[in-house]
C-alpha cells in the first residue's frame, strides 16, 4: 500500500466532516472519489496531504506512520521535521492550480526540485522540459501562467506535482475550474499517467472519466465512504439507495 | 544675496533633505516589514504592542512625534544627549513611516491567495522558502502604487524637520526669505520638491515596469 488511512475523523468546530473513515491505495492503482458537494471529498484529500491534521485516525505512507491515535483517542502526528520527509511520498493537483504566476512555467516545474530537493538545476530542467512535451506544451516553457489557458495551466500544475517524483498523486476536481471545451485535454493527460501506472486518487464529477480510466470508484456522502468498488459495479449496479439517487442526477 | 548664492545655498539644503529622505526609506522600508509580520504573531502581547504602535504612529501629527523624540529624553528622564538633533529627527522619520509600510505590507500579504501558500505546503517548501520565494516577490508588486504614494509624502514631509530646526531646504527657505525679505526663496524650494518628486516618479514608474513581466 501507497497510503492506508484508518479510522480518519475531522471536524471544523464541532461540524463533523470525516466521520471514521477508512481508504487504502495500492501501488499503481487509480481510485476514482464521487459525491455531492461537502461530502468531504476535499478534505480526505487534503488530510492525506498533510494540508489538514486529522482529530484521531491513523495515516500511514508504505507502511509508515505519519500519524497514529493514542491511547486518549487523538491524533498524534510525527516531528515536523519527519513530516517533510512523509510530504515527499504525495503530491496534490488543485481546483485552482494554484500556479505561482511570478514565475515562468519551467521555472514553476524545476523550483521546488532545486530548492525543496536539493536536485542538480540542469538535470531538474531536463526533466521539466520531458514532463512539458508529455502534457504536450512543451513551447509553453518560458511563458507565465496568466499567458495559458486554464487547461494549460492545470497540465503545468500537474508537470509541478510530478517533478517532485510523488509516490501517489492526488486531484481535487482538477476540470471543475476549466471551461467544457478544456476539460478533454486534462482528462486526457491524467488517462496517460493512469496508463503508465502512476499511483492515483481523483476527486472528479466526470463520471464517464472516472469509469473508464480509474480501477476503484468511491461514492462519499456525509462524511462516510457510502460504497466502492469496481466502477463498472458501482455505476451500473449501485447497491446503496444514496448512490443510485446521486447517479441519477448525471444521466440524461 | 545674489540668486546663485541663493542657490547654492539651499541646494546644499537639498542634500540635508535628501539625506533625510534616504535615511527614513533605508531604515523603514525593511524595519515596516517586521512591524508587519509581528502584527501577525502568533503571540497576542505581540500583536496587541504592534497594533497600538501602529495606532499612535498614524494617529499623531509626525511634527509632534519629533519634538518627542528630540525633546523626550531630556524632558521625561532628564537624559542629556550630545548631537541628539539629527539621530531624533531620523528615528522619528523611521518609526513613522515604518507604522505606514507595516500596513502596506499588511494588506499586501493578506491578498495573496491561501492556494499559494498551500501549493508551497505541498511542495515542501519552508516557511522562510514559502515567503522569500512565492509570497514576497507578489506582494511588492502589489503594493508598489501604494509605496509609490507613501514615498512622495516622505519627500514632502521632510519639510517637517523644521520643527526641530534642522538645516534642510524648507528651513533654510523660511530664514533666507526673512533675511533677505525675498519670496524667491519659497520658489526654489518648490522647484527642488517638484524635481526630486518627479525623479522618485520616474524611478517607481521603472521598477513598477519592470515588475509587468506578469500577472
Ligand atoms: N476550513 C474549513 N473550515 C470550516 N468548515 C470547512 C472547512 N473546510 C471544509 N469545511 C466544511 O466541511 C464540509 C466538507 O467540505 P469539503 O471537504 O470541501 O467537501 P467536498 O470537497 O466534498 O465538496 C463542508 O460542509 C464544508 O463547509
Ligand atoms: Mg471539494
Amino acid at each position: 500500500m501507497i497510503i492506508e488511512m484508518k479510522n480518519i475523523r475531522k471536524s471544523f468546530d464541532g461540524l463533523e466532516v470525516l466521520k471514521d473513515i477508512s481508504f487504502g491505495v495500492d501501488s499503481g492503482e487509480v481510485v476514482s472519489i464521487i459525491g455531492p458537494s461537502g461530502s468531504g471529498k476535499s478534505t480526505l484529500l487534503r488530510c492525506a496531504t498533510f494540508l489538514e491534521t486529522i482529530d484521531g485516525g491513523e495515516i500511514l505512507y508504505m507502511g509508515e506512520h505519519a500519524a497514529h491515535t493514542d491511547e486518549s483517542g487523538n491524533a498524534v502526528y510525527v516531528s515536523p521535521h519527519e513530516l517533510r520527509h512523509f510530504r515527499s511520498y504525495c503530491g496534490l493537483v488543485f481546483q485552482q492550480f494554484n500556479l505561482f504566476p511570478h514565475y515562468s512555467i519551467l521555472k514553476n516545474i524545476i523550483d521546488a526540485p532545486v530548492h525543496v530537493q536539493h536536485r542538480n538545476i540542469e538535470e531538474a530542467k531536463t526533466e521539466a522540459m520531458e514532463l512539458l512535451s508529455k502534457m504536450g506544451i512543451a513551447d509553453k516553457a518560458d511563458a507565465y501562467p496568466y499567458q495559458l489557458s486554464g487547461g494549460q495551466q492545470q497540465r503545468v500544475a500537474i508537470a509541478r506535482a510530478l517533478a517532485m517524483n510523488p509516490e501517489i498523486l492526488f486531484f481535487d476536481e482538477p476540470t471543475s475550474a476549466l471551461d467544457p471545451e478544456l476539460t478533454g485535454e486534462v482528462l486526457k493527460v491524467i488517462r496517460q499517467l493512469a496508463d503508465e501506472k502512476m499511483t492515483m486518487v481523483v476527486v472528479t464529477h466526470e463520471m464517464p472519466f472516472a469509469k473508464a480510466v480509474s480501477n476503484r470508484v468511491i461514492f462519499m456522502d456525509g462524511g462516510v465512504i457510502v460504497e466502492q468498488g469496481d466502477p463498472l459495479k458501482v455505476f451500473e449496479d449501485p447497491q446503496e439507495e444514496r448512490t443510485k439517487q446521486f447517479l441519477r442526477v448525471f444521466e440524461r | 544675496m545674489t540668486l546663485t548664492t541663493m542657490i547654492s545655498t539651499m541646494a546644499a539644503g537639498m542634500l540635508r533633505t535628501t539625506g533625510i529622505f534616504a535615511l527614513t526609506l533605508i531604515g523603514s522600508l525593511p524595519l515596516g516589514m517586521v512591524v508587519a509580520l509581528l502584527r501577525k504573531s502568533r503571540f497576542a502581547p505581540v500583536r496587541g504592542i504592534i497594533r497600538g504602535f501602529i495606532s499612535i504612529m498614524r494617529g499623531t501629527p509626525l511634527m509632534l512625534q519629533l519634538l518627542v523624540w528630540y525633546f523626550g529624553p531630556y524632558y521625561l528622564f532628564g537624559w542629556n544627549i550630545g548631537n541628539w538633533r539629527f539621530p531624533a529627527l531620523i528615528l522619528g522619520f523611521v518609526l513613522n513611516y515604518a507604522a505606514y509600510f507595516a500596513e502596506i505590507y499588511r494588506g499586501g500579504i493578506e491578498s495573496i491567495p491561501v492556494g499559494q501558500y498551500e501549493a508551497c505546503e505541498v511542495l515542501g517548501y519552508t516557511k522562510s522558502q514559502t515567503f522569500m520565494r512565492v509570497i514576497l516577490p507578489q506582494v511588492i508588486k502589489n503594493i508598489m502604487p501604494s509605496v509609490t504614494n507613501e514615498v512622495i509624502t516622505l519627500v514632502k514631509d521632510t519639510s517637517l524637520a523644521f520643527t526641530l530646526a534642522y538645516q534642510e531646504v524648507f528651513s533654510l527657505a523660511k530664514q533666507i526669505s526673512a533675511s533677505q525679505t525675498s519670496f524667491m526663496p519659497f520658489l526654489i524650494a518648490g522647484i527642488f520638491y517638484f524635481i526630486a518628486n518627479y525623479l522618485v516618479e520616474i524611478i517607481m514608474n521603472r521598477i513598477e515596469k519592470s515588475m509587468d513581466y506578469y500577472k
